[in-house]
């Protein structure tokens, strides 16, 4: 068991965003959270990583309260990756990678060679060895997302959460982040947009829906053709891709495509 | 946070201390030997030698008191508030990720101003408080209520630069108010004078005050170095990364404040250095803040000083603003740091 969420609550102005949620993460497998826009996967993500402190209920990390365990300990446990974080301040990819270190180094620590060795090892996995010097802002989006998982990576973690890590990203960069988060071999929670990419790179999947938790498991048991309908509010055939996985096929209103369509 | 070697390079590293020592030190030698009255070099050396170390030089009392409690002080105070100054823009750079922050952007100055003004001109605290210690309290004042504003707004970094803008805002009509319904033409030129920095009345107490401040809110800058480079992608990827963000933020705000509100009650309000030394700064050494820290003290302080030396000299006869100066010397050298540091489009 690696990282857990006990009835976790969490509301803002009133309203409740996270509604009584409990999920655990399986080690060494991803663990995908789906759900339409609004139904709380980006705040239960950021619950998850204690950026946001639960009004009750309890995350846990190898069966320890997060809220007990010192930011910087859980730095070095637990790495996050947003969606889409920028900086206007003129880094290079090595710059971005070695922020990764942060929670390894006292404030008075020189730069060592076990840190180095990380940063190295942290752009190697993600394939981005080459583009040590280039400047951030020259960088595409799929590039940037790869060194903002470098920079996870370079934190050591056991736990990775990644958050709409391919968004606005296109499909080609999408499969290649997912197939780079799978050889990983890390523990990860990935919040992801599209259901079939969560259908074909998710060992198991939680849905949200209005901040709730209806439903949880295997691809198959959860993206099934009357929950998806339930939730999301669309019709859908479930289909298989050629490896066995999950297919979503959108059913739309065949007169959208007017008289000249067959 | 270019490339570090893995095996530091200690006589470089030693030979740039060295320089970044001495090149204060020799801003301060001219600022000592620069002035309206001509004091031959030897003899403004035996004055340092006489005030440093007593070691009785026959130097004249008048020549003596120009040298050591007159240009010396100013020429340190100069150096310990252009430092100050540029730490703090360097800081509020970085926490709030904004460019243009600056060290007054949290309503220091303007508050700064209504104290002052509410003791040249209202005579608030009668005797007891100096006009430096009435910009003080209202430095206090203004930051207090910009803290108050930016917390019940969310704390997020648009908010608390909105937070002082309305501050800011609040507190110049403040000042604004009084100076047009109750000075005198006389006070209204005096005002205005202190609004844009003057190390005319500096001595050796304002150095004592100022020396401990400036060094060491620059030891708590420098403990903070790491996570203020954490900061680049925004607080929550800071935290994610194991900063202690509020901790962080409530401590370097406070440093800043202190810092810019002591050399504003000393010197009033000098404008430019803090937002653009942080930039130049970058431009020679990178953003990571274990370097850029000390080389914004370094870089601020002789550029004050050096400011302080043209303000004294530009006008035969007359001493023009220190603000006026910077702007008008750092607006030209900061155009031309931008050009050469331009991107490829």
């Amino acid at each position: 068991m690696t990282l857990s969420a006990r009835d976790v609550f969490w509301g803002t102005s009133g309203r409740m965003i996270v509604d009584g949620v409990t999920l655990e993460a399986a080690p060494g497998k991803i663990l995908g959270l789906i759900g339409p826009n609004g139904s709380g996967k980006s705040s239960l993500l950021r619950l998850l990583c204690r950026l946001r402190n639960v009004s009750s209920g309890v995350v846990e990390l190898d069966g320890r309260d997060i809220g007990q365990v010192s930011r910087r300990e859980l730095a070095r446990r637990l790495a996050f990756v947003e969606q889409q974080a920028t900086t206007e301040i003129q880094l290079c990819v090595c710059d971005v990678v070695r922020l990764g270190r942060t929670p390894h180094r006292s404030a008075l620590a020189s730069w060592s060679a076990a840190d180095e060795q990380a940063v190295d090892a942290a752009l190697a996995r993600v394939g981005m060895s080459e583009r040590h010097d280039q400047l951030w802002h020259t960088l595409s989006g799929g590039e940037r997302q790869r060194v903002h998982i470098a920079r996870a990576l370079a934190q050591t973690p056991s736990e990775l959460i990644l958050d709409e890590p391919t968004n606005h990203l296109d499909i080609q960069h999408q499969l290649s982040i997912l197939t780079l988060v799978r050889r990983l071999g890390v523990t990860c929670i990935v919040a992801l947009h599209d259901l079939n990419l969560a259908a074909l790179f998710c060992d198991e999947i939680a849905l949200l829906h209005e901040g709730r938790l209806v439903a949880s498991g295997t691809p198959e048991t959860v993206l099934t053709e009357e929950t998806i309908r339930r939730v999301f509010g669309v019709a859908v055939r479930i289909g298989a891709t050629a490896s066995g996985r999950r297919h979503i096929e959108y059913l739309v209103d065949p007169d959208c495509y007017g008289e000249a369509a067959p | 946070m270019s490339h570090h070697p893995v095996q530091p390079n200690w006589p470089a590293r030693i030979g740039i201390a060295v320089a970044a020592l001495a090149a204060p030190v020799f801003a301060i030698a001219l600022a000592v030997t620069i002035g309206e009255m001509r004091i031959p070099l030897a003899t403004a050396f035996q004055a340092l030698g006489n005030g440093l170390f007593d070691l009785g030089y026959p130097v004249s009392a008048i020549q003596q008191g120009v040298i050591f409690d007159y240009r010396l002080s100013r020429a340190l105070l100069a150096g310990l508030c252009g430092g100050a100054l540029a730490l703090s823009g360097a800081i509020l750079q970085a926490l709030l990720r904004n460019p243009l922050a600056e060290p007054y952007i949290l309503g220091i100055s303007a508050g700064a101003s209504t104290g002052a003004v509410a003791v040249m001109i209202l005579g608030f605290g009668g005797a007891a408080l100096t006009v430096s210690g009435g910009a003080f309290l209202g430095s206090v004042a203004a930051l207090l209520i910009v803290a108050l504003l930016a917390a019940g707004a969310g704390g997020a970094s648009d908010r608390v630069i909105l937070a002082g803008v309305a501050g800011s805002q609040l507190f110049n009509a403040a000042t604004a108010t009084i100076v047009t319904t109750l000075a005198s033409a006389e006070q209204a030129r005096g005002v205005m004078f202190w609004l844009l920095g003057n190390f005319g009345g500096v001595r050796w107490p304002d150095v004592f005050v100022a020396t401990p401040v400036a060094l060491a809110g620059f030891a708590i800058c420098m403990l903070h170095a790491k996570a203020l480079d954490a900061f680049a992608f925004g607080a929550d990827a800071a935290a994610s990364l194991g900063v202690a963000v509020t901790r962080v933020r409530v401590v370097l705000f406070a440093v800043t404040a202190v810092m810019t509100a002591t050399m504003v009650s000393i010197v009033g309000t000098i404008g430019f250095v803090g937002l653009v030394i942080p930039h130049a700064a970058r431009f020679l050494v990178g953003p990571g803040h274990a370097r850029l820290l000390p080389v914004c003290l370094v870089i601020g302080a002789i550029f004050m000083i050096l400011a302080d030396i043209l303000s004294r000299i530009l006008v035969p006869q007359q001493i023009l603003p220190i603000g006026v100066v910077t702007a008008l010397v750092g607006a030209p050298a900061f155009a031309i740091i931008l050009y050469r540091a331009r991107r490829p489009a």
